[in-house]
């Protein structure tokens, strides 16, 4: 099992949504999060004042999948995030040591 | 194993909820009481342990306490008990207190039950506001009356002695407290129906009160005693009876004593609550504006009995004699506004709208009988008052007076008044919509969204407050506005989707009869039209992307309109819920709407003229291209380009760069070199996959091969390409000119397989340039302008004409790390004037460092050679 976390562009949310539910993968967490990397934050200037952004806004989505869809799973994310630009965001994946379902109590593969 | 007494009070009470359940019973809270107190009567009688204190000189009085006392048990309340000696309190109570208690648990009730002399009690209730709200509802059930009466007796003469200012004062500051604590529970998502504003409690508040002030013993003493009219009473005893039968199906599907009516239980209390889904709205959408209506009457019963506290509390020695006001008709007694009598009201209907404005301006409070008389009377607010110039004048000033702490319009709305005088607005009510996102009805949320507009008269002390405010100071005409703040939701009356476009054309005659012009007409439409657009544009689009800015520019056309369709969104979005507003969405918003500023403000992209020309010339493109592509293809194309290419690039050249493109495959780049036809000229246009560096060794190139360039631009063409096209002059040797152009396409190739193979060329750049005019000659010029464009850093070149002048300074910004997206190239005889859009190459930006700026400034400087004149050079000799 493998959890899947991927810092995207919020406009891609709903792209990488219908990508995902057309593999079969429906379930996620979404966050809305803000950081920053090799993009960085910047400043505005409105009647003289200067507003400062530190942060760029981003999406972060958690996915747990079996080790056998994984490679699918990242795969359809950075495709229908990709668009060359710096600030696609990344993807990470972390081992995941078990998983239940808090209803039925099932544990592991099925819990997913 | 449960005794024969706790079996009984099991089987009883699960017949009582099965009965209540299936609608035969519909007073379960009193026959709940009922069947406790029989079974207190029932222990009492059998107790030994009560007959050995009673007959040893100890009688005591068993006393139902707290909701129990008022006779509201709902399936899991618990029961408060007070087990009462007239003195000292004999040992043997323990054993006896185990014999009334252990049943009750074992029959799973939740029991507080405190033991206690008189003094003792009436001492404990002193100190104590939440024992003294409890015995407010003492309620005898068995054992010694006569200490029971002895207690009471006792109580109420301390209580009207010294101890009746700070209860109040209590009363009034637990109200508080509890707003704090629980919020305003009609508009949560989960209201709390006991502890919250709207819940339960404002109800006990209301009894403690007047149970304070006059004795009363029931609920139905209320309206006998004067603290509700007839009609209120009615509505109370309704909208109790509702919430009690939420409060005990909550308890009921939630097995436990829960109040807080979470979001996932809603659509199952709503089932049990019998409702149907009725056309367009969903039956969770009916039964949640059912309760809400309910819950805002307790709050609006809360807020008489508050008004009265703080009267009481506060106001001392105020004269009865009403004070009159600048308004005639309207009179001020106790603080409070009233109207003088009602008589005037029916020969002065507008006195209805007046009362309003008067209150506003004074920040004096309707008293509650002007509250009733206005309801009552709303009926005079008709046609001809809707359409009367003073009428629609006051009304505008009311808008402009919602404010948090005092929001007058809030009152016009609970009375009525409002839905008379915007008929259109009537729907909207109490229209509740079953989702996480939107706390409130849409009425409300309607009023605070102006509340909220209004608020940002204050800039605060944020950064975020500064910004709202410098804004709407900018505003001419705020009625414009807060009038679209009012109207934005209209749509929703009717659940079918799209309510932003529907509303637009609800709103169209309100606005006409608010006497506003055709030209504020059409900006209240747009606003209203368009109110959900930057939002949905800051989500759902690439706001890093020039085109995003350039698109919603157009879309809004005018500052003034976005201006205002930024204060709307915002408050709006404030205005609907903590799911809608956190600092990321404000933080896309304002973005959005900065970059969408500077691009309305430049002009040069969005404005009619470019729309108009823009258009014309995709036109022409398509009608150029007919033959060999399709229509859609090419509209595809078109779409993809970006918007200062398709201005500034003449119809015929787009066509031979769309055919360019076309023809580029897999390659890196294609270039395509024709002949001008009058002059000696040569243009080269270059078409390949967007690469930093690329524009910077195309101009190196030329220079190595003595290719002189006259012009240049470069251009972002979407999706990842970029176009350059070069004025140049054709090399010296024209017999060879085909070899020499590939000789220069090698070169390029090398050049971009190998990042330093034009580091050479660098240093035939000269470094002293003699110009041939008369004058002093100028300094070379770099300007920085980080402002106007919110997307790049324009760079601004200001020198005189040399060979290798572009690769110079384009060579320069590459190693520092920028990258050029459009370039505009222009020598009039030796003069020079190269503008530059450029981004940091690292995060694809514009260049936010100062230091960075500067360093690019002096880097540009000092690549540039010395100018000179011919006659600095005489001087010299």
């Amino acid at each position: 099992m493998k959890k899947i976390e991927a810092i995207i562009k919020p406009f891609k949310l709903d792209d990488v949504k219908e990508a995902l539910s057309e593999i079969g993968i429906y379930g996620m967490t979404v966050t809305e999060v803000n950081g920053y990397g090799r993009q960085k934050g910047h400043k505005e200037i409105y009647r003289g004042a200067e507003y400062v952004v530190d942060f760029v806004p981003k999406i972060k989505l958690e996915i747990v999948v079996t080790d056998d869809r994984l490679d699918e799973t990242v795969e359809t994310i950075r495709s229908a995030t990709n668009s060359g630009k710096i600030g696609d965001g990344k993807i990470f994946v972390l081992p995941v040591e078990g998983a239940i379902r808090v209803r039925t109590g099932e544990s592991g593969d099925d819990a997913i | 194993m449960d005794s024969p007494e706790a079996k009984l009070l099991i089987e009883q009470k699960q017949e009582l909820i099965d009965q209540y359940l299936q609608g035969k019973e519909s007073n379960f809270l009193e026959k709940m009481t009922t069947r406790l107190d029989e079974y207190f009567y029932r222990v009492f009688e059998k107790s030994i342990a009560a007959r050995k204190m009673v007959i040893s000189g100890s009688p005591f009085a068993i006393i139902a306490l707290g909701g129990y006392g008022r006779k509201e048990q709902c399936i899991h309340s618990d029961i408060d008990l007070l087990i009462l000696f007239d003195k000292a309190i004999p040992p043997d109570v323990e054993a006896f207190v185990q014999e009334l208690l252990y049943p009750l648990w074992d029959a799973r009730f939740e029991v507080g039950y405190a033991v206690r002399s008189i003094n003792e009690c009436i001492k404990m209730s002193f100190e104590r506001f939440d024992i003294l709200t409890t015995v407010l509802d003492a309620r005898f059930i068995c054992g010694a009356s006569l200490i029971y009466s002895e207690f009471m007796e006792k109580f109420r003469q301390q209580l009207a002695a010294k101890h009746l200012k700070p209860t109040l004062n209590y009363l009034y500051e637990n109200g508080e407290k509890r707003l704090e604590d629980f919020g305003d529970s009609s508009y949560l998502v989960s209201p709390d129906l006991k502890s919250g504003f709207g819940g339960l409690r404002d109800y006990h508040t209301l009894l403690w009160y007047a149970k304070i002030k006059s004795n009363i013993k029931t609920r139905r003493d209320l309206e006998y005693y004067g603290f509700l009219s007839h009609f209120e009473y009615d509505h109370l005893e309704d909208a109790l009876t509702y919430i009690w039968d939420v409060r005990n199906r909550l308890h009921y599907i939630s097995n436990r004593k829960s109040d807080t009516l979470h979001f996932e239980h809603q659509a199952e209390v709503a089932g049990l609550m019998d409702y149907a889904d009725t056309e367009g709205a969903p039956q969770v959408e009916v039964f949640l504006g059912e309760l809400h209506e309910k819950m805002d009457f307790l709050k609006q019963i809360y807020r008489i009995t508050f008004e009265d506290i703080v009267s009481t509390c506060r106001v001392k020695n105020e004269t009865v004699t009403p004070r009159p006001t600048k308004t005639e008709g309207l009179v001020v007694k106790k603080r409070r506004l009233c109207f003088a009598n009602t008589v005037t009201i029916m020969q002065h209907p507008d006195l209805l709208l007046r009362i309003f404005l008067e209150s506003g301006q004074t920040r004096i409070p309707l008293s509650i009988e002007a509250r009733r008389v206005a309801s009552e009377f709303r009926h005079l607010v008709d046609e001809a008052l809707r359409t009367d110039p003073a009428c629609v004048k006051i009304f505008k000033r009311i808008l402009g007076m919602s404010l948090w702490k005092f929001n007058v319009l809030n009152v016009m709305l609970s009375t009525g008044i409002l839905a008379r005088f915007i008929p259109e607005f009537a729907p909207l009510v109490h229209k509740i919509q079953y989702n996480q996102y939107h706390l409130f009805p849409v009425d409300k949320h309607s009023i605070r969204c102006v509340q909220i507009l209004n608020s940002f008269k204050d800039p605060g002390d944020t950064i975020m407050g500064t910004l709202y405010n410098s804004v709407f100071k900018e505003i001419r005409n705020k009625n414009v506005l807060l009038v679209a703040g009012l109207l934005h939701d209209i749509g929703k009356a009717d659940p079918a989707k799209e309510h932003s476009r529907r509303g637009a054309r609800i709103a169209g005659p309100v606005v006409e009869r608010l006497g506003f012009s055709p030209v504020e007409k059409e900006d209240i439409l747009f606003l209203i039209e368009k109110h959900l657009f930057l939002a949905k544009t800051a989500t759902r689009r690439d706001i890093y992307d020039e085109e995003t800015a350039v698109y919603t520019a157009h879309k809004i056309g005018k500052i003034r309109l976005l201006r205002m369709l930024f204060l709307l969104t915002v408050a709006d979005s404030k205005a609907t819920g903590p799911k809608a507003w956190n600092e990321w969405t404000e933080n896309l918003i304002k973005d959005l709407f900065f970059k969408t500023m500077s691009i309305i403000k430049t002009g040069e992209l969005a404005s009619k003229k470019t729309q108009r020309l823009i258009d014309k010339k995709k036109k022409e493109v398509l009608n150029l291209l007919r033959e060999s592509w399709r229509e859609e293809e090419v509209t595809r194309q078109l779409s993809a380009m970006s918007r200062r290419y398709l201005l500034y690039v003449p119809p015929q050249n787009i066509v031979d760069h769309i055919n360019l493109f076309r023809n580029l495959g897999d390659r890196e780049y294609i270039w395509q070199i024709t002949k001008e036809n009058k002059s000696d000229m040569r243009t080269v246009s270059i078409c390949g996959k967007d690469k930093p560096g690329f524009y910077s060794k195309l101009a190196g190139v030329f220079f190595q091969n003595n290719i002189d360039i006259v012009g240049s631009q470069a251009y972002f063409l979407g999706d990842r390409h970029f176009l350059d096209i070069f004025n140049v002059r054709p090399p010296q040797d024209r017999l060879f000119e085909k070899e020499k152009w590939e000789k220069a396409g090698q070169d390029l190739s090398m050049a971009l397989e190998d990042d330093h193979y034009l580091d050479n060329v660098l240093e035939k750049i000269p470094t002293e340039v003699t110009i041939s005019s008369g004058s002093r000659p100028e300094e070379n010029q770099v300007r920085i302008d980080n402002e106007t464009s919110s997307f790049f850093t324009i760079i601004e070149v200001l020198t005189y004409d040399f060979p290798g002048l572009l690769f110079a300074i384009t060579n320069t910004l590459y190693r520092s790390g920028i990258n050029v997206n459009v370039a505009m190239v222009a020598t009039k005889v030796d003069q020079v004037i190269d503008v530059f859009y450029v981004r940091d190459i690292e995060g694809d930006q514009k260049i936010e460092s100062e230091e960075k700026l500067n360093q690019i400034k002096n880097a540009i400087i000092n690549r540039l050679p010395q100018i000179q004149s011919k006659e600095v050079i005489n001087e010299k000799n």
